[in-house]
């Protein structure tokens, strides 16, 4: 009886764990289709606790790191330097000739004007971790919901698109990786505007998916973002096509693609502290359900 | 439940380790500490109940601290435990080949586990592991399969009764002895 009881005890406690863990991913899975996870004070103060560990134990590689960079591989920067030495003073030569064009047609102040309607804040992080599955890719950095991180908010670095915040707790957040193969972003070919999906694949090139009708990707082409999934602005840099298949008879044609974003030296990333129309849509419904039903319920005649 | 504790200290460190050094390896490369925990917690650890509730917690944690929707990592590393107990009790599973070939073919069979739970449950369609991504990973799991039971042994004598003296393979009677 005794052994029957352990094991019933066991067997009950085995379907409660299944029951919440079933439970937990489809209400997590609906979270995120809303845009991502607040998470929880106390769950939140955990990750917290988590992440500021992490930095903790990343210190001694960033030092190392950092050395490195500064002391052991400068080998080629003297060369690297005339170079860019040039191309600065190109285009600034450039630039000032666009300014003199701009200033003569009288649109300079006009446009000055228009860009600080446009223009996103951005908050710099740092990274603190990466994902702790192999099987996902995202990163965790060192700016929460104190800071206005909200999940939805699009994640870049200087050279293009690195993701999503999909859960933020108070002091830190994470970002699903473009890599990660729950990433989908709507894509645009710079060179032909051809449409389509970009798709990570949770391996280190991402896939674009567009219809071989009317589509023109060649090798080589950028890929930015289209702006019309309504979650990334229009025209961030995703990647370069690296090989187009052969599309035989169907109608989608898919094209691998090398991201901007070289994720494995990523060490500061930069939140876009506005999110995309779609994600406010979302959220404002959210807390238009929430505000029905804080309010007090009108008798019914 | 003072080895309890330790192993859910010992675990929770483990994966905060792994999210650090993530940041630094390419995926692959990085060993799944907290599913080697739990696999080498499987026919180690005295009561079902608490391998299971360990299991389940590190699971959630590794939900907090990765892409995954929370509640994946508890449903399969619980899943990993009840194999690995399992296994214990079939298998001679003492020795570093023996360990490691069944951590690797374990690990192998957690990232199909993840490609079907992901696509059933987030949606985004069924993807094999990338083959090379998988392989590496499978490799790595096992050789650090051994150094990790070696750690939940170590952790287990110094916080209780020695269970790593209790031998893995166990024999049952089917029937009752007269």
């Amino acid at each position: 009886m005794g052994d029957f009881g352990r094991r019933l005890r066991t067997a009950i406690l085995v379907a409660a764990l299944v029951a919440v863990a079933l439970v937990s991913m489809v209400s997590d899975r609906r979270a995120l289709l809303d845009g991502g996870r607040e998470l929880p004070w106390g769950v939140g103060a955990l990750v917290d606790v988590a992440r500021s560990l992490q930095k903790i134990i990343t210190l001694p590689m960033d030092f190392l790191g950092d050395r490195w960079d500064h002391y052991l591989a400068l080998v080629g920067v003297g060369e690297e330097n005339v170079h860019l030495r040039e191309r600065i003073s190109f285009l600034a030569e450039e630039n000032l000739q666009l300014r003199e064009a701009l200033v003569a047609s009288g649109r300079l102040a006009q446009i000055a004007e228009m860009r600080e309607g446009f223009e996103i804040p951005m908050l710099p992080s740092e990274l603190v971790g990466g994902d702790a599955s192999p099987w996902f890719r995202s990163v965790s950095f060192d700016r929460g919901r104190a800071h206005g991180v909200r999940s939805g908010m699009p994640v870049i670095s200087e050279d293009g698109l690195v993701g999503l915040v999909t859960a933020a707790s108070r002091y830190s957040a994470r970002a699903m990786l473009l890599l990660d193969r729950q990433s989908a972003v709507d894509g645009t070919v710079q060179r032909s505007r051809a449409r389509g999906i970009v798709r990570g694949r949770g391996v280190d090139d991402l896939e674009f998916e567009f219809v071989v009708r009317g589509g023109d990707a060649r090798v080589g082409d950028v890929i930015i973002t289209s702006g019309l999934g309504g979650v990334y602005p229009k025209g961030l840099r995703i990647g370069r096509i690296t090989g187009v298949s052969d599309p035989g008879d169907r109608l989608i044609q898919i094209a691998t693609i090398a991201p901007a974003v070289d994720f494995g030296r990523l060490e500061q990333v930069f939140v876009m502290l506005r999110r995309g129309p779609t994600m406010e849509l979302l959220y404002e419904s959210e807390e238009r359900d929430e505000l029905a039903e804080a309010a007090p319920s009108r008798p019914t005649s | 439940m003072k080895k309890g504790l330790a192993i859910l200290g010992m675990g929770a460190f483990a994966i905060v380790l792994q999210g650090a050094v993530a940041g630094f390896l390419s995926p692959p490369w990085c060993p799944d500490l907290g599913f080697l925990i739990v696999i080498a917690l499987g026919p180690r650890f005295a009561s079902s109940a608490g391998g299971i509730s360990i299991a389940a917690t590190l699971g959630y944690l590794s939900d907090l601290l990765s892409g995954s929707l929370l509640g994946q990592h508890l449903l399969l590393r619980m899943l990993a435990f009840g194999a690995a107990r399992r296994a214990g009790r079939q298998l001679d599973l003492r020795g570093l080949l023996p360990q490691a070939v069944f951590a690797g073919s374990l690990s192998g069979l957690n990232a199909l586990a993840f490609a079907v739970v992901t696509a059933f449950f987030a949606g985004s369609g069924f993807g094999w592991p990338a083959p090379r991504a998988f392989l590496t990973h499978v490799a790595v799991d096992a050789a650090f399969a051994p150094l990790v039971a070696a750690a939940v042994d170590r952790v287990l004598a110094w916080a209780g009764e020695d269970d790593s003296s209790r031998p893995l393979m166990r024999f049952e009677p089917r029937g009752k002895i007269a």
